[in-house]
């Protein structure tokens, strides 16, 4: 028996009836009915993303493209400003619309708009833009620029080739439009799709600079487009700085009065122009009254609500980026308490989260004096709970964080942050799905595990090492690197059970494979690692003679065959270590270093001697010192190889070495060759 | 290493690191891991008295000037257990620091009487006169002058009955690694002397570890 509806579930059929009827409005032959059909439409779907992702399902895209085709057919100047409006509804800010557009087809359609009423050909667009349309013409031009530029705001958008003359020419006309909407539009396909130097300079060469320095006079909207455009043509191209800053006497200080803007928009958008500016070209804005300016406005412009607070976050990142003295006046305006502020305030969105916690990562990278505010005003325990948020841009960048806070030394050496509240999650990551997480926690165990104290146990309780092992493993090398590095600095100083626990987790043949390992960097932390395996007590030498002494065996290939000094220097720092122990050991090292020689080819340790690295020499020289130790019985023995393989000789010519250290080892090494007395010094 | 009580005064504050232009030479015998050990001379007008010393270098970083480490002292009278400070360390290097402290209770003349007491300071002395050795060249001397300052107790509280007020005028010599220093505390015993030498746990030879911030 039939049964009344439910009111919600009639007000639901009622909506899809309605929601229906509509998309046969759209397709009606009545122009009238079609048109306010579109109009409805577009304004259901205004700022609605529900709505949107409804009609889209429905299938609204294509019906309105059929519908702004068929308009521009018959050249009906209210139809094609309606379904163009409605397009570009469906992209704004919303990634599947934009797609369903483009699908549609409708794209070049939009384009053919810009010059209206001659649509005839994309070829005559620019000859159209040129000149003033009528009032409705100029309506429909400003509608499909509208539109293009909701497109081309989204990652989605058809990238814009520059490079073709015709498309070039295209750009310029929508800069030198009249219109608004059109100069933003050229404005959109710049910041959308200039991505290389080449483009770059296509545009610089172009006059797009100049076009752009004019813009910067015009109106609001205007202004912000050409900010933004011309931070895309000078970012890291040194060339379109000097262009621009020499072009105009007004061009940059243009920006500079942009940045006292009304609108925090435009201000925020200035700022970025000039961080991009000195980041690409140092040797601009260097005055301390600009700089000083630069940290005090994006100070100010985090306090923004919206989108503006959230991007000024990251621009103030890129400011502080790897200089020292932005850091000090960031440090001087009370940087750091503004953005614990921030971080105390609830539900913060995760991007805001992230752009604040990198901010305090740049701030504390270089300066004691940061960090040790950061911890005062125990920002570490509100950095330490964002290791656990959701987003996984959160957690990256709350390791970040955290590893700049971590090189403080004083507080490593206090044990500050090697404790279970901050250890636990910090290993919870190492498994974390998202490799970019992964890496950045590696960083900041890296850090955290050099620990001076007795404190690295608590390190391997948490089941830290078992981690960092298995990620040593890793097919990805970045992954491989980064926890090699957290073993290396595990690795420090730690005493006979730590060691112990690293190197039967580890095992010698997977040590001895890392060592061999494809990437250059791989194999430096390696053998960084056996450098500090073989360090402090003499039993630990004993470590690299496991297994027939693979390890060792590797690491004599490896420095045999190595071109980089800095492999040269662990692997030698390895030999040295284990040349300070006994004669066994000694020996070892005799045989590593002259096997070459006995093959009849040049000595490793020939090459770094000569080497052009000072470091490089230094560590070989202390290889050398250590096998003739005048204590050591057989040092009269191996001095009499060392100089028959011409090392001896060698070690003469340096006794004038540019660098201090290598000349005093040198002497050192002359000395003792003359207490032992080799009968030739 | 810290030495009594003998009035109470707050340790001074270091200020942050400063902006550096070039880096002196490396000595590898000064590098992250190394270790010394010797004793400082703490005798008063009413006895001799002398406590072993252990110090390891913890961070260097040339650029800035800066040089940090803990201090041991093995046999101090009031104390159950070894002490254990973490000191940081300027570089003279005319750079970031010249061989005027500028703070720390230590004026032009306590400088440069400190200074003189080693043997290797005699050809800067003149210019050192004149304005601190500003522009005395360092950079291929085989001696590396300092200022040790503690600045906190690792391994005790700060009730501990003594002071970390002073700090050490210090001479690494980078042929042999040997280290002389003298403690400067206006309220304790003058120029008490420390005496390190680079030690290599039973080796023959010697070991270098080291680690890298990321």
């Amino acid at each position: 028996m039939p049964t009344p509806a439910s009111p919600s579930a009639s007000a639901s059929s009622s909506h899809r009836r309605a929601s229906s009827d509509l998309m046969v409005r759209i397709g009606s032959a009545d122009s009238e009915i079609k048109l306010r059909a579109l109009r409805e439409l577009k304004n259901q779907i205004i700022g609605n993303r529900t709505k949107k992702l409804f009609f889209l399902k429905l299938g609204a895209v294509p019906a309105v493209s059929c519908a702004l085709a068929e308009a521009q057919a018959q050249a009906q100047a209210d139809l094609l400003v309606q379904s163009a409006a409605a397009l570009g509804s469906f992209a704004c800010g919303f990634d599947a619309g934009v797609r369903a557009v483009l699908d549609s087809g409708a794209f070049a359609n939009l384009v053919a708009l810009l010059s209206f009423p001659d649509n005839k050909s994309f070829k005559t667009v620019f000859c159209a833009l040129v000149s003033v349309p009528s009032d409705k013409n100029a309506v429909v031009v400003d509608a499909g620029a509208r539109s293009l530029r909701m497109i081309y705001q989204s990652k989605r958008a058809p990238k814009y080739d520059f490079l073709q003359e015709k498309n070039m020419e295209f750009l310029l006309s929508l800069l030198n439009s009249e219109n608004e909407t059109v100069t933003g539009l050229g404005a959109s396909i710049i910041i959308h799709s200039c991505e290389t130097v080449v483009e770059q300079k296509a545009l610089c060469h172009a006059g797009v600079l100049k076009k752009l320095t004019s813009l910067l006079e015009g109106s609001p909207s205007q202004k912000d487009a050409s900010l933004e455009s011309l931070a895309t043509i000078i970012k890291k191209n040194p060339e379109a700085a000097s262009k621009f800053v020499s072009e105009s006497r007004r061009a940059l200080s243009s920006v500079i009065d942009l940045s006292k803007d009304r609108n925090p928009r435009t201000r925020l958008l200035a700022c970025m122009c000039l961080i991009v500016i000195r980041n690409t070209s140092p040797c601009h804005l260097q005055d301390i009254g600009i700089k000083t300016k630069l940290v005090y406005l994006l100070l100010e412009l985090l306090d923004d609500p919206g989108q503006v607070g959230e991007e000024a976050s990251f621009a103030f990142s890129s400011l502080l980026a790897q200089k020292e003295d932005l850091q000090k006046l960031a440090f001087e305006a009370n940087a750091i308490d503004k953005l614990h502020n921030h971080l105390q305030k609830h539900l913060l969105q995760p991007r805001r989260y992230q752009g604040i916690l990198l901010a305090l990562a740049e701030l504390c990278s270089k300066l004691e004096s940061c960090r040790s505010r950061f911890l005062f005003l125990e920002v570490l325990k509100l950095v330490t709970d964002a290791l656990t948020h959701e987003v996984a841009d959160v957690r990256t960048a709350a390791c970040i964080c955290l590893r700049s806070v971590s090189r403080s030394i004083k507080n490593l050496s206090a044990g500050r942050f090697m404790k279970e509240m901050i250890v636990i999650p910090l290993v919870q990551l190492l498994h974390d799905p998202s490799t970019s997480v992964q890496v950045a926690a590696l960083g900041a165990v890296s850090n955290i595990v050099v620990d001076f104290t007795t404190a690295k146990s608590t390190f391997l309780q948490c089941g830290g090492l078992k981690l960092l092992v298995q990620l040593s493993k890793s097919m990805d090398p970045i992954l491989r690197l980064n926890a090699l590095w957290g073993l290396r600095n595990l690795m420090f100083l730690a005493d006979n059970t730590c060691k112990e626990g690293i190197f039967l987790e580890l095992t010698a043949p997977s040590l001895s494979s890392l060592i061999c390992d494809p990437e250059p960097f791989v194999q430096e932390q390696a053998l960084a690692l056996v450098r500090n395996l073989v360090d402090g007590c003499l039993e630990s030498i004993e470590y690299v003679f496991a297994e027939d002494g693979i390890i060792l065996d590797a690491i004599g290939r490896q420095l045999q065959s190595t071109s980089k000094a800095e492999i040269g220097i662990q692997g030698m720092y390895v030999l040295s270590n284990i040349a300070s122990g006994n004669e066994f050991h000694k020996e070892a090292v005799m045989h590593q270093l002259l096997l070459q020689v006995n093959n009849g080819t040049q000595a490793f340790i020939l090459k770094f001697l000569q080497s052009n690295d000072s470091q490089l020499r230094t560590a070989a020289i202390w290889t050398i010192i250590n096998l003739t130790f005048p204590s050591s019985p057989g040092a009269s023995s191996r001095v009499v190889k060392l100089r028959n393989a011409g090392i001896v000789s060698q070690i003469k010519t340096m006794v004038n070495d540019p660098c201090v250290d290598v000349k005093l080892r040198v002497r050192t090494a002359l000395g003792q060759f003359m207490t032992i007395g080799d009968g030739s010094t | 290493m810290p030495v009594r009580v003998v009035e109470s005064s707050a340790p001074s504050q270091v200020s942050g690191a400063n902006s550096g232009k070039t880096s002196p030479p490396a000595c590898t015998l000064l590098s992250v891991g190394q270790a010394f050990s010797g004793t400082q001379n703490v005798s008063s007008l009413q006895k001799d008295e002398a406590w072993r010393v252990n110090v390891r270098i913890q961070g260097c970083d040339l650029e800035h000037g800066y040089l940090c480490g803990t201090m041991e002292a093995l046999n101090v009278p009031m104390a159950d257990t070894p002490v254990v400070t973490f000191w940081e360390g300027e570089i003279v290097d005319t750079i970031n620091y010249t061989f005027f402290t500028g703070k720390w209770e230590a004026t032009p003349e306590d400088d440069k009487k400190h200074w003189d007491k080693f043997p290797s300071f005699s050809p800067f002395k003149s210019q050192v006169e004149i304005d601190g050795g500003k522009n005395v060249d360092l950079s291929n001397y085989p001696y590396i002058f300092m200022r040790w300052k503690e600045q906190y107790f690792v391994n005790v509280g700060t009730d501990c009955g003594l002071t970390i007020a002073g700090f050490y005028y210090v001479c690494f010599s980078c042929s042999d690694g040997s280290i002389s220093g003298f403690y400067y505390d206006p309220n304790s015993s003058p120029f008490q002397k420390l005496e390190l030498k680079s030690t290599n746990d039973g080796r023959s030879g010697f070991s270098f570890s080291s680690y890298e911030l990321q």
